[in-house]
């Protein structure tokens, strides 16, 4: 086989691919290719039969579900292919990883065996020879102390680590192509950078193809030299990278584009506060909870604690937008449940207007609730169930005995309204309202209330970004009319420097860096803020991604 | 390591979870209507007879004393007189034990491998007909009371078609096996449904479990999914379902052990509580109340060397 028929010939070839599922087509008459050696990016929000698409061409379709069209590897077709042969293919020669390695490890099996089993299955090597060739692939994909790790248990290992882990074991067949399904969705920012750029490099060294799926344009203009846009089951563009980012040609790509945190400006953010006496300061705050005690343990170590928040000072002037930016397990989650009374401090203060938060009761503990308001990060479960969505926006005012249970339901309609929900979803329960939707109802419960100071933790990361957009469009528009103070909380540092005036960066519960938004974006200081800031999956203008051939 | 580390925490805790059976024991037979030192004297002893047995027995000493005594004595291995049989309680307890250990084994054996192949066959096609006609035989056997079972099979198979005895115990494992077939059979019938249920659904979440998918992906056979990855996942719960079960059976063969007349610890125990022997019940409740502990533990350390989580 000489090297431009491998060139021109492609590894993957999808022509008119339709999944049915049920009464519905979740992927309609898909077509795309993938050179050898190529990085595939698919782009598209949940539902929009990405995933669908790939699993159709790792056979892992359920068993409902129909798929006609052509899926063709180096030629052979795959949808055709009986049970026996798919088991052949997967794993040997297409490997995958999915969004949450957590979850797709066997918990009961050790690292090392999950890595060497694909091996020893495909390839015919012994145990022994597949546990050294795993503790060489924990190597390559860059975990510390191999031998020891490749004995650890799943739940031993850090989220990053864990997908490093599911790589090892989709790529030690060495198979051509890599399907990664949301592959850093999980994972915090600066994890995410990492693992990407692990992705890259298998791809240089290995002549490694690779589908990538997000949903985040920048994860994909990241990494990958072209890009498959998909909406509804249809793909609606595809092309180079750099032309469909900066010329894009359907109105939906520049939606996407347009929807991004590092692209969007939101007006009317950025306006100066005046300096007054600050609404909500933290002084000293820590926060520690007990290591998990037993009946042993406990008399044993008495008291070991871990310290979730270590010091914290922060200021909050009323009006103004504070942004918390830190990744999982940084403290920012404990600092918004401090405030609103939810743990208890072990040492410092939280004052609202001067007064101690934690020393209220009766009638000021009542009003202090109602000046303060937390919207959450998943939308489905802060919701009851049980309850529909207009009667969730009214129980605050009803229950504060703002208004009588009528009055209330009223109330709440013109809430509804007021964050953009048509009238008529008011008597819908949680689940049938899609996740900005449920977003939007958390909102207008918050605001029920008339709080004087908002804490939004996370409340976009379970969205979409073109959802998430419209939530912060809205949040800023709210945040205008009513004249709210904002704490928003998440691990996005462009959604938070788009949207706050000030930003305070966490780091295992402790402040590392603070100033102006700009100023934190522009010239981190701290090394984990340039760490962060480095990390971003900025749409700039890309650098065209050269296609890498196989080696 | 872990797991070592493991078994000696639970061996420390074991010795608090003992002295607290110890005391529970001890008091439940004081809280207990009747005086057996009144027992013992017999209905026409003056009331001196009876302030004799007393001291004689320590009945009169300070409750911590009598508490302090009777857990020396249970360190020496002494549990007491059988006021009925005049013989050391242990010495009762070693006789009637070994029946009722053979029939909980013998009940496991039977009732294991059809829960395992009943639960594959149901959770193979949730809702399909093999799934709903386990169902319902499980139902079945689920509401036939023991004691009409244990009636019906013993007349039919020991009475009409003399297959198997319907009494006793026999001598030797062979004979062992052939007697208590008919009361190891009646209690598995109760048994499997309820296994069952529990394993079919522990099994049909684990199929849909993300590392399923993953281990697809990576070009296992259905095969080797199903008994490398799902069934080791899903056994858990049905596992510690059996060590309750099993506790429960070494107390609780009461119904089937008289019906058949197998000489165990249920016998024995129906025999004390209604001849009113005091020591040999308080022996008794020890006995089971250790077995559960044991049980658990023995499921705990099971389940630990199976699942990795469970060690920290």
């Amino acid at each position: 086989m000489s090297r431009t028929e491998d060139v021109t010939r492609p590894l993957l070839e999808v022509e008119n691919l339709t999944v049915g599922l049920g009464e519905f087509d979740a992927v309609k008459a898909v077509s795309f290719h993938l050179q050898p050696g190529e990085i595939l990016g698919i782009v598209g929000e949940s539902g929009s039969g990405k995933s669908v698409t790939c699993r159709a061409a790792m056979g892992l379709l359920p068993g409902a579900a129909r798929a006609s069209g052509r899926v063709t590897l180096e030629g052979r077709d795959l949808l055709t292919l009986g049970e026996a042969d798919w088991c052949a293919i997967r794993g040997r020669d297409i490997g995958m990883i999915f969004q949450n390695p957590a979850s797709h490890l066997d918990p009961l099996r050790r690292i090392g065996k999950q890595i060497a089993a694909p091996m020893v299955r495909h390839l015919g090597i012994g145990r022994r020879e597949g546990m050294r060739r795993a503790i060489q692939l924990l190597d390559d994909v860059g975990i510390r102390e191999p031998e020891k790790r490749a004995r650890s248990y799943p739940h031993e290992f850090s989220g990053g680590m864990k997908q490093r882990a599911m790589i090892a074991a989709a790529i030690g067949c060495g198979p051509k192509l890599l399907i990664a399904d949301e592959p850093t969705t999980a994972l915090d920012v600066t994890v995410q950078a990492r693992i990407l750029g692990l992705l890259k490099d298998l791809n240089r060294e290995r002549g490694l193809a690779i589908i990538l799926i997000s949903h985040d344009l920048g994860v994909v203009a990241d990494i990958c030299s072209r890009v498959v846009v998909m909406r509804h089951g249809e793909v609606v563009e595809q092309g180079p990278i750099d032309d469909v980012i900066n010329r894009p040609q359907h109105p939906y790509t520049r939606l996407l584009i347009d929807s991004q945190p590092s692209r969007k400006t939101y007006p009317g953010t950025k306006t100066e506060p005046e300096q007054a006496a600050p609404l909500l300061s933290v002084e000293k705050l820590s926060v520690s909870f007990p290591v998990r005690r037993d009946l042993i343990g406990g008399l044993a170590s008495n008291g070991e604690s871990f310290l979730a928040l270590d010091g914290i000072d922060l200021q909050i002037a009323a009006g103004e937008t504070v942004g918390i930016v830190g990744e999982s397990g940084s403290g920012k989650s404990t600092l918004a449940r401090a405030i609103i009374r939810q743990n208890r401090p072990s040492e410092g203060a939280i004052r609202l207007d001067g007064q101690d938060v934690h020393a209220l009761g009766g009638d000021a503990l009542t009003g202090f609730r109602r000046r303060v308001q937390m919207v959450f990060q998943n939308p489905y479960d802060s919701l009851n169930p049980r309850m529909t969505i207009a009667e969730a926006v009214a129980e605050p005012i009803w229950r504060h005995g703002l208004a009588d249970r009528r009055t209330a339901q009223m109330q709440a309609n013109e809430l509804l309204e007021m964050v953009e929900l048509p009238r008529a979803l008011g008597d819908r329960m949680p689940r049938q309202l899609s996740g900005g939707q449920c977003q939007r109802v958390g909102l207008a419960r918050a605001l029920a209330l008339k709080p004087q100071l908002l804490i939004a933790d996370e409340i976009t990361s379970a969205l979409d970004v073109t959802t998430q957009a419209q939530i912060l469009e809205l949040l800023l528009r709210l945040q205008r009319e009513r004249a709210l103070t904002l704490l928003y909380i998440s691990h996005d540092l462009s959604v938070v420097s788009g949207i706050c005036q000030r930003v305070y960066v966490f780091k295992g519960g402790r402040i590392v860096e603070n100033g102006s938004a700009r100023q934190v974006l522009s010239a981190p200081q701290d090394p984990y803020t340039q760490e962060l800031v480095r990390s971003l999956a900025q749409l700039g203008p890309v650098n065209p991604a050269p296609v890498f051939l196989p080696v | 390591m872990a797991l070592l580390q493991l078994i000696a925490r639970r061996l420390i805790q074991l010795a608090g979870v003992l002295l607290g059976i110890s005391i529970v024991t001890f008091l439940l037979l004081h809280m207990a209507p009747g005086d057996p030192a009144r027992l013992l004297a017999g209905d026409r002893a003056s009331a001196e007879t009876i302030a004799v047995i007393r001291s004689q027995y320590g009945l009169d000493l300070p409750l911590w004393r009598q508490f302090l005594t009777y857990l020396m004595n249970l360190f020496a291995g002494d549990i007491g007189q059988s006021l009925r049989f005049q013989r050391p309680v242990s010495q009762l307890i070693q006789q009637f034990m070994w029946p009722t250990l053979f029939l909980t084994v013998y009940v496991v054996c039977l009732a294991v491998p059809p829960t395992v192949a009943l639960a594959i066959m149901s959770a193979r096609k949730p809702g399909g007909t093999a799934d709903q006609v386990i169902r319902l035989i499980g139902i079945a056997g689920l509401t036939i009371p023991v004691f009409w079972l244990g009636i019906m099979m013993s007349r039919l198979f020991g009475v009409s078609l003399g297959w198997f005895p319907v009494s006793g115990y026999g001598v030797g494992i062979s004979e062992h096996l052939h007697h208590l077939f008919l009361p190891a059979l009646s209690t598995a019938i109760w048994l499997v449904p309820v296994l069952t249920q529990s394993l079919r659904a522990a099994l049909i979440e684990k199929t849909t479990a993300d590392f399923v998918t993953a281990a697809r992906a990576q070009g296992a056979s259905e095969r080797e999914i199903f008994w490398r990855t799902i069934l080791p996942n899903a056994v858990l719960p049905t596992l510690n379902l059996l060590g309750v079960m099993v506790a429960f059976m070494i107390g609780g063969a009461i119904i089937v052990e008289t019906i058949y007349a197998v000489p165990g610890l249920g016998t024995l125990m129906i025999g004390a509580l209604l001849g009113r022997d005091y020591y040999v019940v308080q022996g008794l409740t020890l006995v089971f109340a250790m077995s559960t502990v044991l049980v658990t533990l023995a499921v705990d350390l099971l389940t630990a060397f199976i699942d990795p989580r469970v060690r920290l």
